[in-house]
């Protein structure tokens, strides 16, 4: 990573703390359409910007259609939170089980194939991905109140900005080419 | 490729090739020194910055990570140690974007190298040094671009066999622990993390297969992101003798002052009777060569090759006046860097690619 890749990361990682702060001050009721918003508006522009590399690039490589197949799933995740403001809270949090228990499987998994291969960081993503996990089924357990729905949003908002920061000053592995 | 070929192996080279003790030294210490010629030093002698042949690990993870980095990123690492086989390659149905890049990918035996060659054609012993460097460069490094690209220089790692001389072939392994060295014994090698953005530092290059371009010995295939899933085949063994004797081909051709330089020609000739103790070299087992090198260098001169030493020349540069200071081993070493770079730079933006920056003439016809 860069310095300007870090600087930007811990960035990234302040204003998801800031934005967990606000939601946790926030009145009930635009709590959970803000939510919504910043999820959506995160994977409907990640999804486009993965769409934009596989069309342009990533279709003439070997396994390129990894990111096909991330900007579909992550452009149809922004336009299902975009599209579910007006709905009941109880399918805003069975969405929300859905995202964590995603995100969760998917860092496990990268941990896993970390650790076969040697690398030292697969704690971290590890712990990140059990993390995800133990959020779904806290949704699970309070998906009839919204006030703690939105408090374990925004828990899992400020837990992903710490992992972000950290990561973002952790020592990476680099071959120095001769 | 390391200290071993670029240093020792090229000293050998250089006194097979006719040149006298001295002059290989100058040579090989030149040739060596376009893997250590960073900002960074050339900051600490008072050189200039445009000079660098090379960037340090915390150049590169320090850097930016825009478009002018990227473009400071392939100058350099096209120019010394990727330099691009067909700059006019053509693939069916592929994006400029994609072309671009796939266009700097190293080959042996280009126009670019010729013209390498050619333009060390009576210059400075450090301007040849620079050029055996580039020429080695191309088969160690061949099939991986100098610049960071994801959809280039990505390698699918559960997909490298090491081809053994009984026909049998076995898995190659990867980590990511830098701390470990690699282990040839048990096919053990650290390689650079996958990184998904398209021009991270983790793609440029041969990070992501780690070292094994750099280890003579090593015959293996593998599958490159580039080359629609078709396997490649990399014989080290092979490659590197031809390297070491284009290299005699062309040291012969630039002592000679004879600029009709040609591509695919080895000087087999030179190496008759050697062949087998080279050939014993590059295919022994070990991460580096440079005892087994240096032993075969002082043989051939029957003189001793003193360890390289980075400082050797800095203070000669430091120390002489601002307008003798292009007179120096040093300031002839800049010199033909600059000139190398200069010429590779402008090749690459003549076919309109822009991933080593903009050409001066569209700049001044932009300002119009």
């Amino acid at each position: 990573m860069t310095r300007m890749q870090r600087v930007k990361e811990t960035g990234f990682g302040i204003l998801q703390i800031l934005a967990a702060l606000s939601l946790l001050l926030a009145p009930k009721d635009t709590s959970m359409a803000v939510i919504l918003v910043i999820v959506g508006i995160s994977f409907t522009a990640a999804g486009i910007g993965s769409l934009w590399f596989y069309f342009t690039m990533a279709r003439q490589m070997v396994g390129g259609r990894v990111s096909l197949y991330k900007g579909i799933i992550l452009f149809e995740m922004g336009a299902i939170a975009l599209a579910l403001t007006d709905v009941s809270h109880y399918y805003i949090l069975l969405y929300l089980i859905i995202l964590h228990a995603f995100q969760g499987l998917v860092r496990t998994l990268r941990a896993l194939e970390s650790r076969r291969i040697g690398a030292e960081s697969y704690k971290l993503k590890l712990t990140h991905g059990l993390l995800d996990f133990c959020l779904a089924i806290l949704c699970i357990i309070f998906i009839r109140q919204q006030t703690t729905a939105v408090l374990i949003y925004a828990s899992g908002l400020f837990y992903s900005a710490v992992f972000r920061i950290v990561s973002a000053l952790r020592k990476r592995s680099f071959i120095y080419i001769q | 490729m390391q200290m071993d070929f670029h240093y020792y192996a090229t000293y050998c080279a250089a006194i097979l090739a006719g040149y006298s003790h001295e002059e290989s030294m100058d040579i090989c210490y030149s040739a060596q020194f376009v893997d250590l010629c960073s900002k960074t030093l050339l900051g600490k002698i008072g050189a200039p910055a445009q000079a660098a042949t090379t960037q340090l690990q915390l150049e590169l993870m320090d850097g930016r990570s825009d478009l002018l980095a990227v473009q400071e990123s392939t100058s350099i690492w096209s120019s010394f140690h990727f330099l691009p086989g067909n700059l006019h390659k053509e693939k069916n149905r592929r994006t400029k974007l994609y072309m671009d890049k796939y266009r700097l990918v190293c080959m042996p035996n280009g126009e670019l190298v010729k013209k390498t060659v050619q333009l060390a054609m009576g210059q400075s012993l450090q301007h040849v040094g620079i050029a055996m460097h580039v020429l080695a460069d191309t088969w160690a490094h061949m099939f991986f671009a100098g610049t960071p690209s994801l959809v280039i220089n990505n390698v699918t790692t559960g997909d490298f066999y090491e081809m053994k001389e009984d026909g049998t072939q076995s898995r190659i392994f990867f980590r990511h622990n830098p701390s470990v060295p690699d282990d040839p014994e048990k096919n053990l090698y650290t390689n650079s993390l996958y990184q998904s953005s398209e021009t991270s530092v983790m793609n440029l290059g041969h990070g992501r297969a780690g070292h094994l371009p750099d280890y003579s010995y090593l015959k293996y295939r593998y599958l490159p992101a580039w080359s629609d899933y078709r396997m490649v085949l990399k014989d080290n063994p092979s490659d590197y003798m031809h390297a070491f004797c284009q290299m005699i081909y062309a040291l012969k051709k630039l002592r000679a002052g004879d600029d009709d330089i040609r591509t695919e020609i080895y000087d087999t000739d030179a190496i008759a009777g050697y062949e087998e103790r080279i050939d014993g070299i590059l295919k022994k087992r070990q991460l580096i060569a440079c005892d087994d090198w240096k032993a075969f260098g002082e043989e051939l001169s029957g003189m001793a090759i003193p360890d390289f030493d980075i400082e050797t020349y800095q203070e000669e540069y430091m120390q002489a006046a601002p307008d003798q200071k292009e007179e120096t081993f040093l300031g002839r070493f800049i010199r033909a860097a600059l000139a190398q770079k200069r010429m590779v730079c402008e090749e690459i933006q003549s076919t309109g690619n822009l991933l080593t920056g903009i050409p001066m003439r569209r700049r001044k016809k932009d300002k119009k």
